[in-house]
């Protein structure tokens, strides 16, 4: 784990794509959250696809990591949409309760590059 | 399977099943006093026993080489001899739950089973007759034999039982996952027509087994229609408004077709939040809409 | 009264820290495997371990998790203990219910409760909760 850039942060023309492949847990969240805002404030970007089809779990607190970023990014002007979520994972998130509404989602990387392309999609839908 | 564990089998169920039959220490001991006798009389019984056994087809077949025949003849006086042995613990039940799995698994009827220990009874109580001349002794002793031959039926039924839940388990199991059949109609459309009662467990393999084919065929609706559910109550709308927020976090979108009029007027009474999804009453509607979300439309064709 | 399920295994792991929580959940998840549950089961499990190693951690200053495989004769499950020295759940009823005592502790309790086949908290006021839960695999 590099300091500072733990999780990888690539661009495709003026979109985000970020990777999360292990576990967010606290510092590392934070860290992760704060790698976001920090890139988009410096770079500018019109969109941020975070894939975590690399994680199997994600319980309540990565879960609101996750839709926190997504709303703050999207705030700073950079559509957010989280991709590649397992269904397990999905399934395992309802059942207690979060359906993390309010943040876009697409099936995977390259559903979530489309659904920014095209300039709309399912939100809290 | 461990029957143990199964039959529940501790101190407290062993002392209970024992009270029940009323077998006591003394029939124990009485019991153990009878060995000699019952090791004088049972290789006889049993040569009697297997030769009825031989002469049904259906228990014949069971013993078709004299190597398998001697085998089971000599497991049967260890059986048989076991019931004065003198003792009733848990290691006692423990063997015996052993040689009944071992039935259960080659086969044997319970049939067969009580038939085998109900001659063995009444053979070894012509036997008994002879061998103690006071009535009360004879009287006594063959009550013990009785309370221990009962002891070990139960024991044995049980393991049936035991066995065949477990196995309708085992079914039931595969009876769910044949009625969640989700179809792909088009390219990212997958149907799932949902028929019969949707209790809690049923919704969470409904939503696995939707969640599961999502991601395989890269969907991007999914038509859940309910005109085959009977009831839609609050439970009912709940699961399916889980189903729809999972499906939604795989970046899909859910169609409720076949609402009926007395559904709808449900759903709206319970006051269901049915904003995160499409709704339509027909499945042909449904089925229109989820094509116009993946940018497809039907049209007439022309003559 | 039926006896208790028959334990496989047993082991205590620490919770003092984050990589606790981490190390809890791995373990959680190994268990799973090992015991052949289905994805789902196991994310299940492993979620809610997660949430109760977390708990105790944040809200409970700490403690540890007691990780077993058992069986009932018929299945294999696990069954996990988490057990805090904090300040205790004063209104357990309200906290099963996602209210919140803390910030996150109502809803990772009964979202943890969804997950699972049985919870059950055993609270020691004025200090310590445990929070037991048992999930089987199943077919």
């Amino acid at each position: 784990m590099r300091s500072g850039n733990p999780i990888p942060i690539l661009r495709i023309k003026d979109t985000l794509l970020v990777t999360v492949e292990v576990d967010l847990h606290d510092r590392l969240a934070e860290a992760f959250q704060a790698d976001m805002l920090a890139t988009i404030e410096r770079q500018g970007a019109a969109g941020l696809v975070i894939d975590i089809s690399g994680l199997d779990i994600v319980d309540s607190y990565v879960a609101r990591v996750l839709a926190e970023t997504a709303r703050m990014t999207s705030l700073m002007g950079a559509e957010t949409v989280i991709v590649g979520m397992r269904p397990e994972v999905a399934a395992t998130l309802v059942r207690m309760g979060y359906t993390m509404s309010g943040v876009r989602t697409a099936l995977d990387v390259d559903a979530g590059l489309g659904l920014l392309s095209r300039g709309h999609g399912s939100s809290s839908a | 399977m461990d029957f143990m564990v199964a039959l529940k089998l501790d101190e407290r169920e062993l002392s209970i099943r024992r009270a029940f039959v009323g077998l006591h220490d003394e029939d124990l001991q009485r019991l153990a006093s009878l060995r000699p006798i019952a090791e004088k009389h049972t290789s006889e019984v049993i040569e009697d026993f297997y030769r009825v056994l031989l002469s049904q087809e259906e228990t014949r077949a069971m013993f078709p080489d004299p190597a398998t025949l001697e085998r089971a003849k000599r497991a049967q006086y260890e059986y048989f001899m076991g019931l004065f042995a003198g003792r009733c613990d848990l290691d006692y039940a423990a063997d015996r739950l052993r040689v009944g799995t071992t039935h259960e698994r080659i086969g044997l009827a319970p049939k067969w089973y009580i038939g085998a220990y109900t001659r063995y009874l009444w053979f070894l109580h012509h036997r008994l007759h002879d061998e103690i001349p006071s009535p009360e002794e004879r009287e006594a002793a063959f009550e013990s034999v009785h309370k221990m031959v009962t002891f070990d039926m139960t024991l044995a039924i049980d393991t049936y039982i035991a066995a065949y839940l477990d196995s309708l388990d085992r079914h039931r199991a595969a009876i769910r996952e044949l009625s969640t059949p989700v179809i792909a109609v088009h390219e990212g459309v997958l149907l799932l027509p949902l028929v019969g009662a949707l209790d809690a467990k049923r919704s969470e393999r409904v939503m696995e087994a939707v969640l599961l084919r999502v991601v395989e065929e890269q969907a991007r609706v999914v038509i859940l229609d309910i005109a085959g559910v009977p009831v839609v109550d609050t439970g009912v709308a709940d699961h399916l408004l889980k189903t729809t927020a999972a499906v939604r976090l795989l970046g899909a979108q859910t169609v409720l077709t076949g609402i009926s009029a007395s559904v709808a007027r449900t759903m709206v009474q319970l006051g269901v939040d049915v904003s995160t999804m499409h709704t339509k009453s027909r499945l042909a509607d449904g089925i229109q809409l989820a094509l116009s979300i993946v940018g497809k439309t039907i049209q007439e064709v022309a003559g | 009264m039926q006896p208790a399920p028959r334990t496989l295994s047993v082991e205590r792991l620490p919770i003092r820290d984050e990589r606790d929580v981490v190390v809890v959940r791995s373990r959680v998840r190994e268990l799973a495997e090992t015991l052949g549950f289905d994805p789902f089961a196991a994310a299940a499990v492993t979620t809610a371990a997660s949430e109760l190693a977390r708990n105790a951690w944040c809200h409970g200053h700490g403690g540890h998790a007691v990780l077993e495989q058992i069986s009932d004769g018929t299945r294999k499950g696990i069954r996990a203990a988490f057990c805090d020295q904090g300040p205790g759940i004063a209104d357990m009823r309200h906290a099963l219910e996602g209210g919140s005592t803390g910030q996150s502790l109502g809803l990772g309790l009964s979202g943890s409760r969804r997950l699972v086949d049985d919870l059950a908290i055993e609270t020691a006021r004025p200090r310590g909760t445990a929070v037991t839960i048992v999930k089987w695999a199943r077919y």
